[in-house]
């Protein structure tokens, strides 16, 4: 009676196992991938590099920005490497219409995925402004192309 | 008293200099080039600067408001029509004396006081004072208590009761919290003027002077010595980085 119970017990486990298996492989199949990951709209330049490695942007961009947020207000520390000015103007379009909430907007696509609130644009403008000191294109130090460049140091 | 006050920036100013005398014989040339341009921007601000303003009322035309305007432009101020919430930063006020009928026009706006009362009640540190002088709050800590607008004696504090739509990015604001004029602070690290500076200029008035209160060549320095100028409400103590003159 005991071996019977757990027979059945083991083969409804596999058949539980193999329609995952079976969701899995379709969805995959389907190769719909909005479905599983966000949609992270790609810097606008792609030739030039983060100010730090991917994995570790993705993991810790929240402690840069908040040191050089503590740097520059208290301090008049104006460096770009962290920058969230920089941030939005290489990864976001001048006058774009995607706002921050939108998925399209970059720092929303991941944030909306992944359920996590901010309130940085609140106060922050979530696009880069049209008259842009700063700006990728008149920028004599771009930064995203060099770790080296400036403010090296966290 | 304001004598008092004068003298005593005055007296650090020397202390300063003797410092940096006695470094230019070790390194010849550093402290004059530091002072002359605008500091890099990996660079802390320090005390040896200390920002100030003045402002002659003589010179400040009755209607004008270009300071008020270009402020506004500058840090993406907008009305929401009700004047009485609406965002301050920078206001013309309208003197008269009533014995000899004499109108005096000026600008008022924070006087970034060397104690500044906004920084001494607040009770999350957000409101505080750049070494270098500039008297700011700290949004991301600001609770929106509005104690420093109650501290403050040139009421030049104002607290957003709106949400903000497309701030400049160079001058974050934000609903619940307080503001105030920064000194343009985005444009003095770049070595700049505030933008009410650079507009009574342009329009032709010149009745406001900005520059380094510390270092004796600036003009602003210069033209202190010779004619003078008041604090508003001097009686506080405060040492106010903003002066007046014709008051
Ligand atoms: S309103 Fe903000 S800056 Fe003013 S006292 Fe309260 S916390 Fe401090």
């Amino acid at each position: 009676m005991l071996q019977l119970k757990q027979l059945m017990h083991k083969s409804l486990l596999m058949v539980i196992g193999s329609a995952l298996l079976a969701l899995s492989t379709a969805v995959y199949a389907d190769g719909d991938k909005a479905s599983f990951m966000p949609d992270i709209p790609e810097p606008k330049d792609e030739s030039l590099k983060c100010v730090q490695p991917e994995d570790e942007m993705k993991k810790n961009h929240m402690e840069y920005i908040l040191h050089q947020r503590d740097k520059t207000l208290r301090e008049g520390v104006r460096t770009k490497q962290y920058s969230l000015k920089e941030c939005i103007n290489c990864h976001v379009e001048k006058n774009s219409t995607a706002r921050f909430g939108d998925d399209k907007h970059f720092c929303s696509s991941c944030h909306n995925y992944a359920g996590v609130t901010i309130d940085c644009f609140q106060c922050h403008a979530d696009r880069p402004s049209s008259n842009n000191k700063h700006s990728q294109s008149t920028s004599s130090f771009p930064h995203y192309a060099d770790n080296s460049v400036e403010g090296a140091s966290k | 008293m304001i004598e008092k006050t004068i003298n005593f920036s005055r007296r650090i100013f020397v202390e300063k200099t003797a410092t940096a005398v006695a470094g230019l014989s070790i390194a010849p040339g550093v402290f004059l080039n530091q002072v002359a341009q605008a500091k890099p921007a990996d660079q802390a601000v320090t005390s040896d600067v200390r920002w100030g303003m003045l402002i002659d009322t003589n010179k400040c035309a009755t209607g004008c408001t270009a300071c008020v305007s270009a402020c506004n432009e500058e840090n993406g101020i907008q009305s929401h029509n009700r004047p009485a919430t609406d965002q301050v930063w920078i206001r013309k006020v309208k003197l008269r004396d009533k014995q000899t009928g004499h109108v005096t026009s000026l600008p008022m706006m924070c006087q970034h006081c060397e104690h500044p009362p906004c920084v001494d009640v607040c009770p999350t540190g957000a409101s505080m004072k750049r070494e270098d002088g500039i008297v700011l709050v700290d949004k991301h800590i600001c609770i929106g208590c509005r104690y420093c607008m109650m501290a403050c004696p040139y009421k030049a504090r104002s607290f957003a009761h709106e949400t903000v739509t497309d701030p400049k990015e160079y001058a974050p604001r934000g609903k619940g919290t307080v503001e105030a004029c920064t000194l343009c602070v985005h444009r003095v690290d770049e070595g700049g003027t505030p933008a009410c500076v650079e507009a009574c200029n342009a329009a032709e008035h010149g009745a406001m002077i900005f520059g380094d209160l510390k270092d004796p060549n600036s003009e602003i320095s210069k033209e202190l010595e010779k004619h003078g100028g008041k604090q508003i409400r001097a009686d506080l103590n405060l040492n106010t980085g903003v002066r007046y003159q014709g008051i």
